[in-house]
């Protein structure tokens, strides 16, 4: 039996994970709210006189985690510039030549072409892929408040500037929700693959903060 | 009625009707008339709008064409025809310079130099073109002189646009809608000869009076709709019963208008209470991005390899397929691989 050294080093900060576990959860309830807005799929049939207010709950609440979202990314987007070095911004995106040669050995590491040694914060396809998740957010930020404050004039302008409608602002809101599914399905897999390839405890790493990794060097790049 | 109502000498117990004629009267003693000329242009459009007109009650178009405005020129209630009727277009535009109201119904062609649309041998967009640098101000009826409207609708083979498109340095107020509600329009007249000002609009230049608020919001259907009881088909039990529209389309929570608040034309009917769900008329491009009108959002066109078109949802479903294939792909490669080649791979892994 092969015997692996690892040691341990502190990676993200306590706000970090859980500003995590609040894009989780916020988005796990907005998608589903959200869906349900869109197609009421299970609704008090035929109850004339029931008094559960079902949609009127459901949109309740998917204002109220969209409320929860919009606190977490502005948490995040402080964290990108006050964090520790694995939360900045600058640290994962490929912008210099460290994280540009980092961002093609990710490829190539997905790829199974060439593992790369996994980093003490993200790989650069990663911080990419978060940088487009945030202007996604925003997008949806924008759409989902003009769409909650169709007679604010300020919301109005500006919707009408960005989507031209309240038709096709839900429209946009609509389809960009299928992007969040999608990368909540690729980021569960690629941190679960990460942690069973590499055993640098990845998965637990956004509940302890802390990460594995055999070299004993507190930066690996 | 309470005492303090009584003692009230400024109660004159005004009905509304009576209140419109006292306006009428405090018009014509202003000779507010005068100035009030408009000239009502029609281009690309079906008349809806003036059917809708004439048969408005508040006031009727009698009273409003014979004691409160002028009307000069009107393809549809002149007396005048041919030559004559020109004349008088040319004849009042010359007289009353800078203090008429231009009224537009229509689309306006664009495309081939306008030739899809000519009266009197003239193209819309000259007609336009003359008539509105000396107007006061324009009001655009219905959708079309608004918008675009159904001329404008994909691909737009006449290059029909709105009047704002067209004209510049002029106020316009646009009254949407297919038709839109006679009371709107005549409410922005009102408007104008009472306080010789305009009303106040919002983004899209339609006055916040009629079309300041979704028409979900003033529903009578709301209700259900917060309860979560849909119609889920055309003639079912729950459409029968009166409820929420939404899950076949209705685009009330997209669209700004009085219609569940003044209804039409006296007979307290709109589409919503008919049964039918909104279909967003008084929104631009509303033939292009409230379609299907018997669907809650608009088909997706997604120029696949071979130009397949799918709705919204199938392209959802289309994603989390290849998602989840692509992750089911890539998983099943790691597990050949390890197979292959064993498991003491790991260590080869290179830095970068």
């Amino acid at each position: 039996m092969r015997r692996y050294e690892f040691t341990k080093y502190r990676a993200f900060g306590p706000l970090y994970r859980i500003t995590h576990w609040i894009f989780a959860g916020s988005c796990l309830v907005l998608i589903f709210t959200g869906y349900y807005i869109y197609n009421p799929w299970f609704t008090t049939m035929l109850e004339t006189g029931t008094d559960d207010f079902t949609v009127a709950n459901i949109r309740f609440l998917h204002f109220a985690a969209g409320y929860i979202f919009l606190g977490a990314v502005t948490v995040r987007v402080y964290l990108w510039f006050f964090g520790n070095k694995q939360e900045r911004i600058t640290d994962a995106l490929p912008i210099n030549k460290r994280n540009l040669k980092n961002f093609w050995g990710a490829i190539l590491n997905y790829l199974y072409i060439k593992f790369h040694v996994p980093r003490l914060g993200h790989n650069a396809l990663a911080g990419t892929t978060y940088l487009v998740t945030f202007l996604l957010s925003m997008v949806m930020i924008v759409s989902g408040f003009y769409l909650m404050f169709p007679e604010s004039a300020s919301w109005q302008h500006w919707g009408l500037a960005f989507f031209g409608g309240q038709q096709n602002a839900r429209m946009v809101h609509f389809i960009i929700m299928f992007y969040f599914i999608f990368f909540a399905m690729v980021h569960i897999y690629i941190a679960i693959w990460n942690d069973v390839m590499f055993g640098e405890g990845l998965v637990s790493a956004i509940i302890s903060g802390s990460k594995f990794l055999h070299i004993k060097r507190p930066e690996v790049d | 009625m309470t005492a303090s109502r009584e003692k009230n000498i400024a109660d004159l117990r005004l009905t509304r009707r009576s209140f419109i004629k006292g306006c009428a009267v405090a018009a014509a003693a202003l000779g507010l008339s005068e100035s009030m000329v408009p000239r009502l242009l029609h281009f690309q459009e079906c008349t809806g709008c003036t059917e809708s007109l004439l048969r408005a009650s508040h006031p009727d178009i009698g009273k409003l064409i014979l004691e409160l405005i002028s009307l000069d020129y009107h393809e549809t209630v002149m007396a005048a025809a041919g030559y004559q009727a020109e004349e008088n277009l040319r004849e009042t535009m010359k007289k009353y310079q800078g203090k008429y109201l231009c009224v537009v119904e229509g689309a306006i062609p664009t495309k081939d130099g306008g030739v899809y649309c000519k009266i009197g041998g003239r193209t819309a967009m000259d007609i336009l073109a003359e008539v509105a640098p000396g107007s006061a101000a324009i009001i655009a009826i219905g959708s079309c002189a608004s918008f675009g409207g159904l001329q404008a609708a994909a691909p737009n083979p006449t290059g029909a646009v709105g009047v704002r498109e067209l004209v510049t340095g002029k106020p316009i107020i646009n009254v949407p809608g297919c038709p839109p509600n006679p009371i709107s329009f005549l409410g922005t007249v009102l408007h104008y000869l009472t306080f010789k000002r305009l009303p106040v609009t919002d983004d899209q230049g339609r006055p916040v009076f009629a079309y300041g608020r979704k028409i979900h919001d003033h529903c009578e259907r709301r209700a259900h709709f917060d309860e979560g009881r849909f119609v889920e088909q055309y003639g079912d039990e729950s459409h029968r019963q009166g409820y929420c529209l939404y899950k076949v389309g209705c685009k009330g929570p997209a669209t700004f208008s009085n219609c569940p608040a003044v209804r039409f034309n006296d007979v307290e009917q709109w589409p919503v209470s008919a049964g039918h769900g909104c279909i967003g008329c008084t929104e631009p491009g509303f033939w292009d991005n409230m379609t299907p009108f018997e669907e809650r959002l608009p088909e997706v066109k997604v120029p696949l390899g071979e130009g397949s078109v799918g709705s919204a949802v199938s392209v959802g479903r289309k994603v989390a397929l290849v998602t989840a294939g692509a992750i089911g792909l890539h998983a099943a490669s790691g597990v050949v691989r390890r197979l292959v080649k064993g498991t003491a791979k790991k260590d080869e892994v290179r830095e970068d």
